[in-house]
């Protein structure tokens, strides 16, 4: 076996991306699957010249919906496998990640938002939201991270094997092309030094044994013959689904108690409202954030809670309303207006944040 | 006597510091009344570069060679375009600093620079941060080194960003400095934020010069 990668801890700089391949080596992923598109490249890039260091595994396949299919592949056979893409790889990708779901197959996924539609800029953008949560056929049955900063994205590419590997639903980290290109200092370290134990995999296909002699056969099917056999499996899905739920939801609510104004966000664009609230609770003004790190499951509860006491919601995002969607959803029945920052595209800095919670308390 | 003719290619890993030492480093040579040539030559998926800047440097005295953002299209997996003066950018007269991108290629990338093999006073310099876990140690950086093709000289860049302080520069020094000897080739200098010359001084733990930056790349995102 070879040794460790990181011993213990230690502080470092980089980009997003060698995060990601570097959060996976730490979770002792075996294999990556994938096909090179920006803003994610750099995780391949970085994956691959590590992963023969240390006795790991890569597979440039030869486009976006093969590298899901295979790392499903990867997956059910026992192995800790994930991938990433982007924007119209992204798209590409749904088929397997919705099989992914039908399967209960706990892959990881690591997307790199960017603009679209379609192609569009390689750059930046909160525009994969939707797609990311909601985009294969069926209901949704994923657990989808969403990371504001190296730290998390480190944290959370560990914990997202772990919540897969656990609860048995494929496992997204949500970030975007600020977040794969920015560089900055993390710490990053061997889950085991920190108390983090990695959940064992367990192989679906190619189990020991003689089928219907040793064990019993499994059987892997995601065709249903009658409408009804259909509506008992998604049912089922769904209380599994519902089960995890209050587990794994994750939320951060910051100065909401009694704030007048909560800034909703999400993702990289919690950092500008970090630094906004600050500035305007030094000004006097009651301003909090609320920001849902498990885009899927919602933190519908914690929400409900935190903006109980607010007078207004501004909803801030770069892209048109995908996070207002989830929480218009999850706040149902709440009467406290909303104000739309929506930013289709454009990074949203604390300065117009702060421009903008003045101008709607004056 | 004329001033030495100074051509140096920064190169080295992905956000190692090559930018910022490269425009710092140009606009050193500035101040000695030399025309100063500052070519842009990273054509691997360039999120931080120049081109934001580029104005600003021009006006500064600089002969920027380098897009800006607006007049480029499709980044990334659609490869960037050279401009005829990145090719020819050692035709400039005076000193010609060169920032090359990142990649497994290295100072490969020069190989589109026309005569960069056979210009007798090409110095490429490899910027090493030793916070970067890929070259953290002299082993590392030794592998990484022998990798690129030919080099002249390694920088220790070594920093956390906002979080450095003197120490890391040193301990970096030391291990760069240690990668050098290994080589065989000269630690030509550290380079540091200018909040830390007070705490730092003139040379390093080594004797190397540092030379202090004033951060512009910051700013530089796309």
């Amino acid at each position: 076996m070879a040794e460790k990668p990181i011993q213990g801890e230690k502080r470092v700089f980089m980009t997003g991306n060698e995060v990601v391949a570097w959060g996976a080596l730490a979770a002792q992923a075996d294999i990556m699957y994938g096909y090179p598109i920006t803003p994610q490249n750099e995780i391949m890039h970085y994956w691959s010249r590590l992963a023969p260091k240390h006795g790991k595994k890569f597979l440039q396949t030869e486009d976006e919906i093969s590298a899901g299919f295979t790392t499903i592949g990867g997956t059910i056979i026992g192995a800790r496998a994930f991938t990433g893409t982007s924007g119209p790889g992204n798209t590409l990708m749904q088929e397997p990640m919705s099989m992914a779901e039908m399967y209960r197959v706990p892959a990881v996924f690591i997307i790199q938002q960017r603009g679209g539609p379609s192609t569009a800029t390689v750059i930046y953008s909160q525009q994969e939201v939707t797609l990311t949560t909601f985009g294969g056929n069926g209901e949704g049955y994923r657990i989808v991270y969403s990371t504001a900063t190296h730290q998390e994205l480190f944290d959370y590419t560990i914990k997202a094997f772990n919540t897969a590997w656990k609860h048995r639903f494929p496992t997204f980290v949500l970030a975007d092309g600020y977040q794969a290109k920015m560089r900055e200092p993390l710490t990053i370290y061997d889950p085991e030094a920190k108390g983090i134990e990695m959940v064992p995999t367990v192989p679906t296909l190619g189990k020991e044994g003689v089928p219907g002699v040793d064990r019993p056969p499994v059987h892997m099917t995601n065709t249903r013959n009658t409408e009804e056999e259909l509506y008992e499996v998604v049912k089922g899905l769904q209380a599994a689904y519902e089960e995890m739920w209050p587990e794994v939801e994750e939320h951060e609510a910051v100065e909401c108690e009694d704030a007048e104004i909560i800034i909703v966000c999400h993702g990289v664009v919690t950092r500008s409202a970090r630094v906004a609230v600050s500035q305007l609770r030094e000004a006097g003004i009651k301003a909090g954030y609320f920001r849902p790190i498990t885009l899927r499951p919602f933190p519908v509860e914690p929400m409900k809670q935190s903006i109980k006491g607010a007078k207004q919601l501004l909803m801030v995002e770069s892209a048109q309303g995908q996070l207002a969607r989830l929480v218009k959803d999850s706040i149902y029945g709440s009467t406290i207006p909303i104000e739309p920052m929506f930013r289709p595209g454009i990074g949203i800095s604390s300065e117009e944040i702060v421009e903008k919670v003045q101008s709607l308390i004056k | 006597m004329p001033v030495p003719r100074i051509v140096e290619a920064y190169v080295g890993e992905y956000a190692s510091g090559k930018s910022e030492c490269a425009i710092n480093r140009a606009l050193e040579l500035l101040n000695e009344k030399e025309m100063v040539t500052l070519a842009d030559l990273d054509f691997v998926e360039p999120f931080y570069t120049l081109r934001p800047i580029r104005e600003e440097l021009k006006a500064k005295g600089l002969n920027v060679i380098a897009w800006t953002t607006g007049e480029t299209l499709g980044f990334g997996e659609t490869g960037s375009v050279v401009r005829p003066d990145m090719r020819w950018v050692l035709s400039n007269p005076g000193h010609v600093i060169m920032d090359v991108g990142y990649g497994v290629k290295g100072s490969k990338a020069l190989n589109l620079v026309e005569g960069s093999w056979q210009d007798p006073d090409l110095q490429i310099l490899v910027v090493v941060n030793t916070a970067r876990p890929m070259t953290a140690s002299v082993e590392d950086i030794v592998d990484y080194v022998k990798a690129l093709g030919p080099v002249h000289g390694l920088i220790n860049n070594s920093h956390l960003g906002d979080e450095t302080v003197v120490g890391f520069v040193q301990e970096g020094a030391r291990v760069v400095s240690r990668a050098a000897s290994m080589l065989g080739l000269p630690l030509v200098a550290t380079c540091a934020d200018e909040g830390l010359k007070e705490d730092l001084g003139e040379v390093d733990v080594t004797g190397t010069q540092v030379r202090y930056l004033k951060r512009h790349m910051q700013r530089t995102f796309w």
